[in-house]
């Protein structure tokens, strides 16, 4: 009696807090299968900054500096991956070797946070909990600049944008709803839907991106 | 003389940058001709399979015999080529080999990998990320059979 007490003892120890429930199905390597944008509505000086938009000069993605999450998911091919955690999760972005970590607590603000990503401050302070089975990310602070290069060309954000990521949980399939709020630049919020597809046995790589070889200037001859 | 020289030589380099400009982002589909397919026969001068994308360059004979120019064959990014399984390590410096690409919508120097024949008559290929991910959605370990 008394050693199958310890055993149940035992199991109870190691099992952890979370995931439970359907939610533990967002765990894994997960590869883009597609976006959709909702309808954009800028603001004057939105339609401004996205008219002046000059790629060279101001996609960050040529210094090899992620310039949003949104635009990290953007890209179609470097996977992304889910770790749940009892109190915090992680995301581990490929592209641009982006690693955020999350807290969970019920009832924290963003702006209360500590930075998402450690060694990317612009990519805001960012909180989780859940709703049902959904994982609910919430971000603020993140800084002005481009928010996205490949989905919207040219869309800016300011620092008062606001962030709600969505991780809905579907076997192998799995659902990022992101809505960005943003009163400099957006007349309603803008909401783009990444769906992913499970990748059996996929891992996180290391993107290690050099300023040099992602220029455009690559494409023009060398003199030797 | 030297100035219509310099004079030239800028208005070349002004082009060439506001070709470079067209290219507004990164996206396969918004800079490359899919449509076509052109082959372009050179030697390989240098293979840099990296992130975020890779590039081989060929140095190809200028018509008429007149010394060779260099055309660029931008690919996926490293990652992707390996997890496609695709045996870049066959493309070697100094190979004479054919590869098949769709051209650029801008720059007439460069196009997006589809195919290269090796010196040996091999053909490399690289199903693209598109047959990948079907793959995967029908439970493959890789690239769906339609691969080109």
């Amino acid at each position: 009696m008394k050693h199958a007490l310890m055993v149940a003892l035992l199991i109870v120890v190691s099992v952890p807090a979370y995931p439970e429930g359907k939610r533990v199905e967002l765990n894994g390597v997960w590869i883009l299968f597609g976006a959709e944008i909702g309808k954009l509505q800028l603001t004057p000086e939105g339609e401004m900054k996205r008219a002046a938009y000059d790629f060279q000069k101001d996609d960050p993605d040529f210094q090899c500096r992620p310039a949003s999450i949104t635009r990290i998911m953007h890209t179609p091919s470097p996977p992304i991956e889910v770790r749940q955690h009892s109190d915090y999760v992680e995301i581990n972005y490929e592209f641009m070797d982006v690693h955020r970590r999350v807290p969970l607590k019920n009832g924290l603000a963003p702006k209360d946070a500590p930075y998402a990503v450690r060694n990317y401050p612009h990519l805001g302070r960012s909180a989780g909990h859940y709703d049902g089975e959904t994982l609910i990310v919430q971000t603020a602070g993140q800084r002005a600049g481009v928010l996205d290069t490949l989905g919207v060309p040219g869309l800016y954000q300011s620092d008062q944008m606001r962030t709600v990521e969505r991780f809905i949980p579907n076997g192998d399939r799995m659902q990022i709803v992101v809505t960005h709020e943003d009163p400099v630049y957006f007349v309603q919020p803008l909401t783009v839907t990444f769906n992913y597809l499970r990748l059996p046995g996929g891992k996180i790589e290391k993107w290690d991106c050099k300023p040099e070889e992602a220029t455009y200037e690559r494409f023009i001859p060398k003199k030797n | 003389m030297y100035r219509k020289f310099a004079d030239a030589v800028m208005i070349v380099g002004w082009v060439l940058f506001s070709c470079l400009a067209g290219l507004a982002h990164h996206s396969v589909a918004a800079n490359f001709d899919q449509t076509k397919t052109v082959d372009i026969v050179g030697r390989v001068k240098e293979v840099e399979i990296r992130n975020p994308h890779s590039q081989i360059t060929l140095e190809v004979s200028k018509p008429g015999g007149g010394g060779v120019t260099e055309f660029y064959v931008e690919w996926s990014d490293k990652n992707a080529l390996m997890r496609r399984s695709v045996p870049v390590s066959k493309i070697h410096v100094g190979d004479m080999v054919t590869v098949s690409v769709s051209p650029s919508k801008r720059l007439p120097n460069l196009g997006y990998f589809r195919t290269a024949t090796l010196p040996d008559g091999t053909i490399l290929k690289d199903c693209g990320f598109a047959a990948f991910r079907g793959g995967i959605a029908k439970g493959k370990t890789g690239c769906e059979e339609s691969a080109r």
